[in-house]
């Protein structure tokens, strides 16, 4: 028994000091080491050496995040978190709440990366309460994607300029009804998020999710609701877009595959609201080469196309010991160079919208066509970001959004009841919030100028 | 009587055929898509319209990823290693002090011994979620976040572990322990002549259930390292499910051949596994 621990312990031994040994380690030099929390995809490393390239002394590495904030959130309260930290909008306002977060405004306009410098469109969702936190590494906004061989085959034309949501529904259901060529049938549009699709409609209808000063959810408005129930119309009134329980059904079908991504890259639907991202699918499938066309997205009657606007952007941790290093690689963000190898990689808009001046500039191997990318640019100068609010987490919000949605998609709820109960919900929370948290008492006391008291209106 | 009994077998052999099927399903489509074209990954046929090898060779960096027409910057011989060390060394230090835990709690006597055992016991209906932040504040402050050893040593004890051979060893009889202490024998030599070598089904029972919870523990490393040189492959696969677009038939290829050893320990070491689970639940 002694001589296996031994002969085991001896192993462990072995095999550590061979990894121990053959570790590259970084020279000992005067580089400043820095780290940036992202998630660890083939793009950063093409990123991070140009970035090293273009500021010799700093030596940029990834930190790999798995897309949850806990890792994140552990290593910043222990001080010992990445010099950059890559987030979604939804995660913001936690970290800023949480210190996590530098207030990058006293350096963003001498450095020429304040929110100026991108798309204004974004501008809301890389600011609280006037000061930036975060500079884009990447915007995406929806517009309609169609496979061009698929209308074709229908004998079906392209959705007009100026479309409306009458155009889209008449235009879905040619698609669904006339017989095609090759005798194959088709899905009009392929939802690949309902939430997302949504939010365009809450875009398109011009609401939002809270008031202005944050305290009172504004979901049971009735542009909100006009929106949620033009997306539950098109699934149950016109039959444009697939119940859930359709959808179940489809995915089990030979061929089809599951999930509305890999329906509109086989080839099955014709139609898909999506940012300018999806392209990087499009070499994994060689019948999308070509046929891809793109418009904006419908606009309601009386109001114009209009679609959300997001971005994964960097921040800096407040508690980085190489703070102006940091700083830099935010500069870089906002740089051409950067810009123009997101165009390359297809991976939404770059940040720089003076290198996304047309679609010409946008071309790239995926999809030549300019035109194609003209869409896009097109739908990111009427886009708006949806607000939030600092007395609620965007994480909590989200759920919740989606949990509601999925009510109405399943038709457990309507529009307006889903809506009108996840008002009640989020603003009963926003209560609680401020009832247990007084840093938030003292935020609501500055910014309503009232004395807080748990009845407050 | 026959009749039933027979019926009885039959419905059984079918039960069992059911769930074994359910069990085995997620594995044989693991290995399936593995062999899939990215564009028929989410097809739900188990068998691939045109199956293909080519995963493989991309995942070892020996091919170009079709998509970039690049060789993947995967360090796939060195997560693997990584891997198996965090796992043996692991599993090794986990066994060792868990057996000395275990002797300490079943076979001396010290004051205080079944209240501190019961404590110690506690610590295993704390969420891990709520030790996270305490533990890591305790490598920072060690120095040894993104090491090896600081990834080795904070998984080195196991209050399950103590618990589990414990229990083996309570079922050895004192009377080995009074007739080796006649004999001469100090503790020490009680604990590795006598009592290790009687607890041997738990030992392996142990080893083989550590083994494979540090071979895929994901969490963790993933907190602990920022260095991809010392990724284990959990972590390291990372790279292949990422906002630039999910790379499911590579992360298959990887997890097949990252599963090789796991399988290879469990075909052989099964029926000690069983039998330890079995022994650790019941004796007390």
């Amino acid at each position: 028994m002694k001589q296996a621990f031994l002969i085991a312990g001896l192993i462990s031994l072995i095999m550590y000091i061979a990894a121990q040994t053959s570790l590259i380690k970084p020279k000992e030099d005067s580089t400043i080491h820095i780290t940036w929390g992202t998630d660890p995809n083939p793009a950063r490393t093409a990123q991070t050496t140009l970035f090293n390239k273009t500021y010799p002394g700093i030596a940029l590495t990834v930190d790999p995040q798995d897309g949850d904030i806990t890792k994140l959130l552990v290593r910043c309260v222990t001080d010992s978190g990445p010099d950059i930290i890559d987030l979604q909008q939804n995660t913001m306002n936690s970290l800023v709440g949480a210190g996590i977060l530098l207030d990058l405004t006293p350096y963003a306009k001498q450095m020429g990366f304040d929110s100026s410098q991108t798309y204004s469109a974004i501008k809301d969702s890389l600011e609280i309460e006037g000061k930036q936190y975060r500079f884009p590494c990447n915007v995406t906004v929806d517009a309609v994607i169609y496979n061009k061989k698929i209308f074709d085959d229908h004998g079906v034309s392209y959705p007009p300029p100026d479309w409306n949501y009458d155009d889209f529904v008449r235009i879905s259901k040619e698609l669904i009804e006339k017989p095609s060529k090759s005798g194959e049938k088709h899905l009009a549009v392929a939802n690949w998020s309902n939430v997302a699709f949504f939010k365009d409609l809450m875009a398109g209808t011009g609401s939002n999710i809270f008031s202005s000063d944050g305290l009172h959810c504004i979901l049971n408005s009735r542009e909100a609701i006009q929106a949620l129930q033009q997306y539950y119309d098109l699934i149950y009134k016109y039959h444009v877009i697939s119940t859930p329980a359709d959808s179940s059904a489809i995915s089990s079908q030979g061929g089809w595959g599951s999930g509305a991504l890999n329906w509109f890259n086989e080839g099955k639907a014709a139609m898909i609201f999506v940012g300018r991202w999806y392209i990087v699918q499009v070499p994994n499938y060689p019948n999308l080469k070509g046929a891809l066309g793109s418009i904006v997205v419908p606009r309601l009657k009386d109001h114009p196309s209009s679609s959300i606007a997001v971005s994964r952007a960097a921040g800096i941790n407040a508690k980085s010991k190489h703070r102006d290093a940091a700083l830099k690689f935010l500069q870089f963000l906002a740089s051409p160079e950067y810009s123009r190898m997101i165009v390359e990689d297809g991976d939404s808009l770059p940040p720089n919208p003076e290198v996304a001046v047309s679609g010409n500039a946008l071309a790239n191997e995926s999809v030549p066509d300019p035109a194609f990318h003209d869409s896009f640019l097109k739908a990111v100068k009427n886009a708006r970001v949806l607000n939030s609010s600092p007395y609620i987490d965007d994480i909590t919000v989200s759920r919740w959004m989606q949990e509601f949605v999925d009510k109405t998609d399943n038709q457990i709820l309507t529009p307006a009841q889903a809506l009108q109960t996840l008002t009640v919900q989020l603003d009963k929370q926003i209560r609680i919030n401020l009832e247990r948290q007084p840093n938030l008492q003292k935020r609501y006391e500055e910014s309503t100028g009232k004395h807080y008291s748990p009845n407050w209106k | 009587m026959k009749k039933r009994s027979g019926t009885s077998y039959l419905w059984r052999l079918f039960l069992l055929s059911v769930v074994g099927l359910t069990i085995s399903l997620p594995f044989v489509w693991m290995v399936s898509a593995s062999f899939k074209p990215h564009n028929e990954v989410e097809h739900p046929q188990i068998v691939p319209e045109h199956p293909r090898l080519s995963n493989y060779p991309i995942i070892l960096n020996i091919s170009p990823d079709p998509v970039t027409h690049k060789k993947l910057d995967l360090k796939f011989g060195r997560w693997y290693f990584n891997s198996l060390l965090i796992a043996f060394s692991t599993t090794f230090l986990q066994v060792l002090t868990s057996a000395m835990a275990a002797f300490a709690f079943a076979r001396l006597k010290w004051k205080g011994r079944d209240t501190v055992f019961l404590c110690y016991l506690a610590t295993m209906m704390i969420p891990g979620v709520v030790l996270m932040i305490p533990n890591f504040q305790i490598l920072v402050w060690l120095h040894f976040l993104n090491t090896y050893h600081g990834l080795i040593i904070s998984s080195a004890f196991s209050a399950f572990g103590t618990f589990l051979l414990r229990q083996f060893m309570l079922s050895v009889s004192p009377a080995l322990d009074e007739a080796a202490t006649i004999d001469g024998a100090n503790p020490w030599q009680i604990f590795w002549e006598v009592v290790m070598p009687l607890t041997r089904p738990g030992l392996i029972a142990l080893t083989i259930l550590t083994f494979l919870g540090s071979y895929q523990s994901f969490f963790w490393p993933l907190i602990l390292l920022n260095d991809d040189q010392l990724f284990p492959m959990p972590v390291g696969m990372l790279a292949l499910n990422s906002s630039y677009g999910k790379q499911t038939e590579l992360i298959m290829a990887a997890t097949v051949l990252n599963i090789v050893p796991l399988i290879i320990l469990f075909v052989v070491f099964q029926k000690f596994m069983v039998n330890g689970l079995q022994l650790g639940g019941v004796k007390g």
